[in-house]
């Protein structure tokens, strides 16, 4: 699919590292043949940017490039890249060393690029980036708030490295620290430096990563070192960004932990769903051996440490992390019934340490840094940044890190750049299925960023979706999409999770259909703490939380749809009707012309009138009206 | 061994290191209700009926008597507010599943269910999941938990009769609320699952009265798990019944016949 460009001068021919001072000659050598002047062409090759076309780009680039028609004096490189994280404004080329930001480029714009830009230094208007609301353009990647906001560190070279190349990422620094680790410092320094950092597991949960490792060095026996890349959240791809933008940091976070630990067999549990991140990480792990970076004897050390890639068959419950090892075993993904962390009896009934893709791609820089710096970011309770996948009803969708603590608004407002179509913000979902909405800014002003602040407010951190909801989102709605994801996502195999969320979904579906009876909020109540109580694994005790926490805060919400028989948000299709208000109207006919059943009758500039015996609710008179005189009643 | 020191509903008992709560209330004589516990398999904690409340530290936290390990000094509630509110919506979920088991109407009685508050389901299981782990032991591969979420069943293999069951009625017997049959028709054993067959053994017919007997049981696997110094004997071609009596008629025949007191009454198979 895309294959990596071969830079102007081919990188050093080398066999392995026989220690680990080599590496840092080999990354030097390859420095010295970089030229920090010579245009460079990146082009985002995340799988959003892929699915738009950035494929076709490059080949094209290539085409141009290579072909007769090249007239300059250096051949540009080429650079496909992992998941810059701006998806919405995909494909995304930046040309360097001026940094010029182009967003939507087609292979048709390529030719143009090329002759204007890279021959002529003259900017293409308009493939710049203008944000919302806002006339000015913004030449310049490192000059858009969506980025400028940001705090890369786990993401910092996503972008920047070409993921199938090994040499680019070497050159970033890649196995730099665990050429640290394995010279100059002990597994217990180790363990010591990443509980310094207050690194907590970037999961979901937040167990303190260095305890955990400690936990699992304690113990005897075989040891193994898995990572969890089952990332299964509607929306979220922080960890398929990673894969498949550095996976070397993740291999190399895997690897100082398993030094760490004492385990030399690591494994790699990706979704199948993700077929470029396996594509990319096979890869990876082939190069990373060849240069003796990974495999046996790394360096010439004398440590091993073998990595294995699995794929998952599309179950959300694997990513628990005892089903995800029962998976691994070749069993029934089914969450283990027992009552005995996996750092004693995991894979195999061996001491096993998992943790998540992030967490492992932040270990790197801890060790070469060190856990003071780490944790000079974010709070003190909740240290460094997270990646989160920011999505809903919001300008810039993508991938954001932003270090902890931050506030919710700023992610909202400042990075993602606000509600568009002049809605009201309503409030954000966090944490995906297991997690809960946070009625920002009208119940809750704002909200720091943590996991200790989002468990008081009733959601969780998660593994870091973020669904920003507007004024026409129904909360029920939302809650009864949760439930029904679990629902078919749940194990079934114990009783509160597999009968609690039929029932809550029975008890939602009969509200959003307007047949809700006087007590089915207390009932979901109380079957919602009764399953995050009774439940036997981490999904099924927070499998309630959506529908929790919209009761805590949309209450009123609830009972407008049973006692009012209303949906206040305009979604739920049996319990509202649009009406044209008299007084705002302008009978500008733009609502008229687009309803596909012609419902609504009236003459250019009188007011306009829907028949409600032809509407079919579909939205687009809403959506459409400039004035907002179409209202739900 | 090291022993703990359990306050088990206020009393303070003991108990050993390792021993699971449900263990320890049955030697104290402590009563927590169970549906998908048996003394001969491993705990597999799905009903969730034995839930009760544990403090080790500071906050308690529900956990599941059958496999709870006690590892250190606790106090245990079985019988709190919360739990028996607990176990009141697993029964009123579960009778709303299978509302004519007589274990789970009883159960119904002793925490007040109200069972006006969910509607039926139509199915006849509770998905406590006995049947197969007692396969499971037997045979290894007959019955398993097919399916994820609500969709989640007993069945067998690519739903079809399976040939690897060896007719010997385990999951019948365990069955917590009798809802797998099994049958001898024209000479096959018939295990009938959600009233389909699930499979079927062919029965030996008694080479002396004829009639049907036993199944006929594929001795590869017992004998892989046996070793060879347990291979059982072949299979009988002679029905329990009569080999009891031709054994008798011979050893008669053997030791009475001088006297003429015995009269031969033909039967010259021994089984």
């Amino acid at each position: 699919m895309i294959e990596a460009t071969q830079p102007s001068n081919s990188p050093p021919v080398v066999t392995k590292m026989i220690n680990p001072a080599a590496l840092e000659l080999y990354r030097q050598e390859l420095q010295s043949r970089q030229d920090p002047d010579a245009p460079v062409v990146i082009v985002c090759c995340g799988t959003g940017c892929q699915a738009a076309g950035s494929v076709e780009v490059v080949d094209k680039f290539k085409e141009v490039l290579t072909g007769t028609g090249w007239s300059g004096k250096v051949v540009p490189m080429i650079k496909p890249t992992g998941c810059h994280g701006f998806c919405s404004r995909g494909p995304l080329v930046i040309i360097q060393p001026q940094d010029l930001f182009y967003q939507r480029v087609t292979v048709d714009d390529v030719e143009d690029i090329v002759n204007k830009t890279i021959l002529n230094n003259e900017v293409i208007k308009k493939l710049q980036y203008k944000p919302a609301n806002s006339k000015e353009v913004i030449p310049k990647a490192g000059d858009i708030p969506y980025y400028a906001k940001q705090t890369r560190l786990v993401l910092k070279n996503i972008g920047k490295v070409d993921p199938t190349e090994i040499n680019d990422s070497i050159l970033h620094g890649s196995y730099s620290a665990l050429a640290k680790a394995l010279t100059r410092m002990t597994p217990e320094q180790v363990i010591d430096e990443v509980a310094n950092s207050k690194l907590r597991g970037r999961g979901g949960a937040g167990f303190p990563t260095g305890l955990k490792w400690e936990s699992c060095a304690k113990q005897e026996g075989t040891r193994f070192v898995i990572c969890n890349a089952d990332e299964g959240d509607p929306g979220a791809f922080m960890d398929r960004s990673l894969l498949e933008g550095d996976p070397h940091s993740v291999l190399e976070g895997m690897a100082i932990c398993a030094y760490a630990v004492g385990s030399n067999r690591g494994y790699m549990y990706v979704r199948a769903e993700y077929p470029l991140a396996v594509k990319t990480l096979t890869s990876a792990i082939r190069q990373a051996e060849a240069l003796g970076l990974l495999g046996e004897n790394i360096m010439g050390t004398g440590f091993d440490f073998k990595v294995t890639i699995s794929t998952g068959a599309g179950a959300f419950i694997c990513g628990e992390s005892s089903a995800l090892m029962a998976s691994l075993e070749g069993k029934v993904g089914r969450p283990r019934p027992k009552y005995i962390r996996s750092v004693e009896k995991g894979f195999r009934d061996s001491p096993s340490n998992l943790n998540n893709v992030e967490t492992y791609a932040n270990i790197p820089d801890i060790v070469n840094r060190g856990g003071d710096w780490y944790k000079s970011y974010g709070t003190e309770r909740s240290a460094g940044t997270k990646v989160f996948a920011l999505t809903g009803n919001v300008y810039n969708i993508g991938l954001v890190e932003v270090p902890m603590g931050i506030s919710l608004m700023e992610i909202v407002y400042g990075i993602g750049g606000g509600v568009p179509n002049k809605r009201a913000l309503k409030g954000v979902q966090t944490g995906g299925p297991s997690g809960g909405c946070i009625p920002i800014p009208h119940k809750i002003p704002d909200i720091n960023v943590g996991y200790g602040k989002l468990a008081e407010a009733g959601s969780i951190m998660g593994s870091g979706g973020m669904i920003v909801m507007d004024e026409d989102t129904c909360m029920i709605e939302v809650s009864r999409y949760f439930v029904n994801f679990l629902v078919e996502e749940s194990c079934g195999q114990c009783t509160p999770c597999r009968e609690g969320l039929i029932r809550m979904r029975e008890i939602l579906n009969r509200i959003t259909q307007g047949e809700g009876r006087e007590g089915d909020v207390e009932l979901l109540d109380e079957i919602g703490r009764f399953t995050n109580n009774f439940s036997l694994c981490g999904l099924g005790t927070s499998a309630a939380n959506p529908v929790l926490s919209t009761i805590r805060y949309f209450r009123e919400e609830y009972d407008a749809h049973i006692r009012d028989k209303k949906c206040p948000a305009g979604v739920c299709k049996p319990l509202f009707h649009y009406e044209i208000d008299p007084e705002t109207c302008t009978g500008c006919g733009l609502c008229k012309s687009k309803c596909p059943v012609k419902a609504i009758a009236g003459e250019k500039k009188k007011t306009h009138v829907i028949d409600q015996s032809l509407c079919i609710k579909c939205m687009e008179c809403y959506k459409n009206c400039k004035f907002r005189s179409v209202k739900i009643m | 061994m090291k022993v703990l020191n359990i306050v088990l509903n206020g009393k303070a008992v003991t108990a050993k290191a390792g021993q699971t709560i449900l263990e320890l209330a049955r030697e104290n004589g402590v009563f927590i209700p169970t549906l998908c516990d048996s003394p001969a398999l491993e705990a597999a904690a799905m009903c969730r009926l034995c839930t009760v409340q544990v403090i080790e530290g500071k906050w308690p936290k529900f956990v599941t008597a059958c496999n709870f390990p006690l590892r250190r000094d606790a106090e245990v509630v079985t019988d709190s507010p919360e739990v028996r509110h607990g176990r009141k919506l697993i029964i009123e979920l579960l009778m709303a599943r299978c509302p004519t088991s007589p274990e789970l109407q009883r159960l119904a009685a002793d925490y007040n269910c109200d069972l006006e508050r969910f509607s039926p389901l139509n199915d006849d299981c509770v998905v406590c999941g006995l049947c197969t782990r007692a396969c499971e032991a037997v045979t290894g591969r007959t019955l398993s938990l097919a399916g994820r979420g609500t969709a989640i069943h007993v069945d067998t293999a690519f739903q079809k009769a399976s040939t690897f069951c060896i007719g010997c009625g385990a999951c019948v017997q365990i069955c917590p609320v009798k809802k797998i049959a099994m049958e001898d028709v024209d000479g096959e054993r018939r295990i009938i699952l959600h009233g389909k067959i699930a499979s079927r053994v062919q029965l030996p017919k008694c080479t002396s009265c004829g009639k049907y007997f036993g199944p006929v049981i594929d001795l590869k696997q017992v004998m892989e798990r046996m070793g060879e110094h347990l291979i059982p004997p072949p299979n009988a071609a002679v029905c329990p019944d009569c080999s009891r009596r031709n054994l008798a008629l011979k050893l008669g025949k053997r030791y009475f016949e001088q006297y003429g007191v015995f009269e031969d009454e033909g039967q010259a198979d021994a089984g």
